[in-house]
Parts: structure tokens; C-alpha cells; sequence
């Protein structure tokens, strides 16, 4: 939404470097801490994040980690399938950060030959739509 | 029952949080679909107590979780089955298997039981999660009430692509019509819809520690975080659990 490039290994591999995004060494460090069992590396994530962006940040921030500490169990304890359109969109974003060598990934069979044609073509226009709707929201008065 | 007023955390919380988890606590304490109050208050205290399991320790450092066997350090009050689902989803959700699931079917966990069992699970490691993240304790488990399940099945729900039956897309009607809302529904959020209360449950918790269905593909919500940085924060979790989805 803000028409910068975002390097995603920030997600992946906690590469906060050139990630576009603001704060992301705290928000980083906080989600590492709260998916791990180190208590003292949490108290310290959670002063880096407070001390830089904020209480209301902090409460966001453990929401949103939290949320996901479900939505990844959710997902893993019933083997769902990744959705049809992210499949064909997702598959060379998911190989170049390796995700396609999560244990999960059995859950969502391996793609047709006419899906990876449909990959190929179609991800390059889905991320320019996918720009021009940020650009088109940035515009003053624009609502969501 | 617990107030969850946060008046003990470091920082102000939103009121939509606290009044989320009460409404969460009170779906924990009262009969399910399939589980009575009293079990599934049963099922959230073996949430807390998996951390202290060393059959789970030895398998999550074990190369393959089928690696180690044993018995875990149950609390006692729910099936063997139903211990050893609680305790592998909170520990170690990267390594469940379709073998695994259709053997502790086999030994006579219904699927639906199993998907409440998750419902209760996530539920709490999510409330759980947020409180350790706020360096707060967890809140007191609440009183069960009295009372039998439903034991309503939703006709709709079929084998649709994943390890238990879900309702297929443009199939929730009748008492299940609330559950999806327009277009195409995804997969994570039809997961336990085969017991529709745990879809309604994961809607309402989402809502507050997250965005609501409407919000999703709004990429300008959030609240004092922004939609990349809630993101950045939801894939990091998600890349350090292994989750695909």
C-alpha cells in the first residue's frame, strides 16, 4: 500500500534489512520471542517494541502473534489445502523462500501443468493489480 | 469466572480484547457440540499442562515425532486419544500427519469430537499466547456449567479436500447460513466447520486480535499497527511454526 518493494525474507528468515517495513526489528524479535520459551528474550522484545512504537502497538502486536499461534494449528491439525488462487499466484514466491519444504505443504497437492501455466501468466498481472489498487488507494479520498 | 480486566498489564488494552476472551471463556465453560463444559475445561487445562510433558520435550528434539513412545503426563481426566491431540497440536502442529489422525480416529475419537477438541485448543493458546506476550499470567480457567452437547452435525459437511469433513463453499444454510460470509471462504476459516460453534468462535476471537472477515482485504486496516507490520508479524509466526497455509 505505501508502492514499496518489500524484501519477504524478513518473514521467513527474520532478515529485517531492507524489509520496507517500519519497526521490523522489533516486530520481529517480538513474534521469534513469543513462538519461543525464553522468557527473558520476551521481556526484552516487548520493551524494544513498546519503548519504539508504543502501548498500542504492544497490544497489536501480541494480538497478532497470538492470532497466528492458532490460525497455524488451525491449519496444520486438519490438513487443509492451500486455497486455489493463492496456489497458482504463491508458487514462485513460495519456492524462492523455501517454503514449499514445510512438512505442511504435503497437505496441497502438487500443482498441474495447466496451474503452473496459469502461475506463470497470471502472477506478473496479479501483482500489477495488486499495485495499481494500492496506488488508486492512496489517492486523497479514496475509501476502502 | 475470570473478569480478564488486564488491570495488572503493563499497558492499557483495548476493550474489544478483554471482551472478546470473556465471551471465549464463557463458549469454554458451557456444553459444546460434543464435549460437556466440564470436559472442555478439561481439554483447556491440558493446553497448559502439555508444556510440562517430556514425552512431547522428547519428541519435539526427536528427528521424527513417531520416534519416541510413551505415555503423556496427562492430567488425568479426558481419553488417552484426546490427550495425545491436545498435546501434539500444542507442541508440535508442524509434524500432524493424516496417518496420525486416521489412527486416532481408529482408536474411537469421532472426527467432530476431534475438531472441538482443536477449537478449544486454539482458543486457548491464542488467549494464552496474548497474555504471556503482555507479560501477564494467564487468566484462571472458568467453572464449567452443567449441561449435555448438542450433538448437532451439519448435514453440508462432506470430504472436501482436507483431513476432516468441512461444509463446501456456498453450502451454509439453514442454522449454518452465518458462518461464511460473501464469495469464496477460505480453507482456514472452513476448517472446523464441521462443528459450526468453533467457526463462530475463531470469527469472534479473530476479530479483535486481528481483522474482521470485511477487514481482510481492506489493506489499509489496522489500528496502531499497519497492515504490512501486521502481516510481518503474522508470517514470522507462521514461518517459525512451519505452517504452509
Amino acid at each position: 500500500m505505501t508502492g514499496k518493494d518489500l524484501d519477504l525474507h524478513a518473514v521467513t528468515a527474520g532478515e529485517v534489512a531492507g524489509s520496507g517495513v517500519a519497526h521490523a526489528g522489533a516486530l520481529v524479535a517480538f513474534a521469534e520471542a513469543i513462538v519461543g520459551d525464553d522468557d527473558e528474550a520476551l521481556a526484552s522484545a516487548r520493551a524494544g517494541v513498546l519503548g519504539e512504537i508504543g502501548p498500542e502497538a504492544l497490544v497489536d502486536a501480541a494480538a497478532v502473534a497470538s492470532n497466528f499461534m492458532r490460525m497455524v494449528r488451525i491449519a496444520d491439525s486438519t490438513g487443509i489445502s492451500l486455497d486455489g488462487p493463492m496456489e497458482v499466484l504463491s508458487q514462485d514466491l513460495r519456492a524462492e523462500l523455501g517454503i514449499d519444504r514445510y512438512g505442511s505443504a504435503a497437505n496441497t497437492p502438487p500443482a498441474s501443468a495447466l496451474r503452473r501455466t496459469l502461475s506463470r501468466v497470471l502472477t506478473p498481472l496479479a501483482w500489477a493489480a495488486l499495485k495499481l489498487y494500492g496506488a488508486l488507494s492512496r489517492r486523497p479520498g479514496a475509501e476502502s | 469466572m475470570s473478569e480478564f480486566s488486564y488491570a495488572d498489564a503493563p499497558v492499557a488494552v483495548r476493550a474489544d480484547l478483554p471482551a472478546a476472551h470473556r465471551r471465549a471463556w464463557r463458549r469454554l465453560a458451557t456444553p459444546g457440540t460434543w464435549w460437556t463444559g466440564e470436559e472442555r475445561v478439561a481439554i483447556a487445562a491440558e493446553v497448559r499442562n502439555a508444556a510440562r510433558c517430556g514425552l512431547c520435550r522428547r519428541r519435539k528434539t526427536a528427528l521424527s515425532p513417531h520416534a519416541e513412545e510413551g505415555a503423556h503426563d496427562g492430567l488425568g481426566a479426558l481419553p488417552d486419544a484426546a490427550v495425545d491431540v491436545i498435546h501434539r497440536v500444542v507442541t508440535d502442529p508442524g509434524r500432524l500427519s493424516k496417518a496420525w489422525l486416521e489412527k486416532t480416529l481408529a482408536s474411537g475419537l469421532g472426527d467432530a469430537q476431534y475438531v472441538e477438541i482443536i477449537g478449544v485448543v486454539v482458543t486457548v493458546v491464542s488467549i494464552d499466547s496474548f497474555c504471556r506476550g503482555l507479560g501477564v499470567p494467564p487468566q484462571p480457567l472458568p467453572e464449567p456449567e452443567s449441561g449435555e452437547p448438542s450433538r448437532r452435525r451439519p448435514p453440508a459437511a462432506c470430504p472436501d479436500g482436507a483431513w476432516v469433513a468441512m461444509i463446501p463453499h456456498g453450502r451454509a444454510a439453514g442454522p449454518d447460513a452465518d458462518l461464511f460470509g460473501e464469495g469464496r471462504t477460505p480453507n482456514v476459516m472452513r476448517a472446523m466447520s464441521l462443528v459450526p460453534d468453533e467457526v463462530r468462535g475463531l470469527t469472534d476471537l479473530g476479530a479483535a486480535h486481528y481483522l474482521s472477515t470485511d477487514q481482510m482485504m481492506d489493506l489499509r486496516a489496522g489500528r496502531a499497527l499497519d497492515r504490512a507490520q501486521m502481516e510481518l508479524i503474522a508470517g514470522r509466526v507462521s514461518a517459525l511454526n512451519e505452517c504452509f497455509y
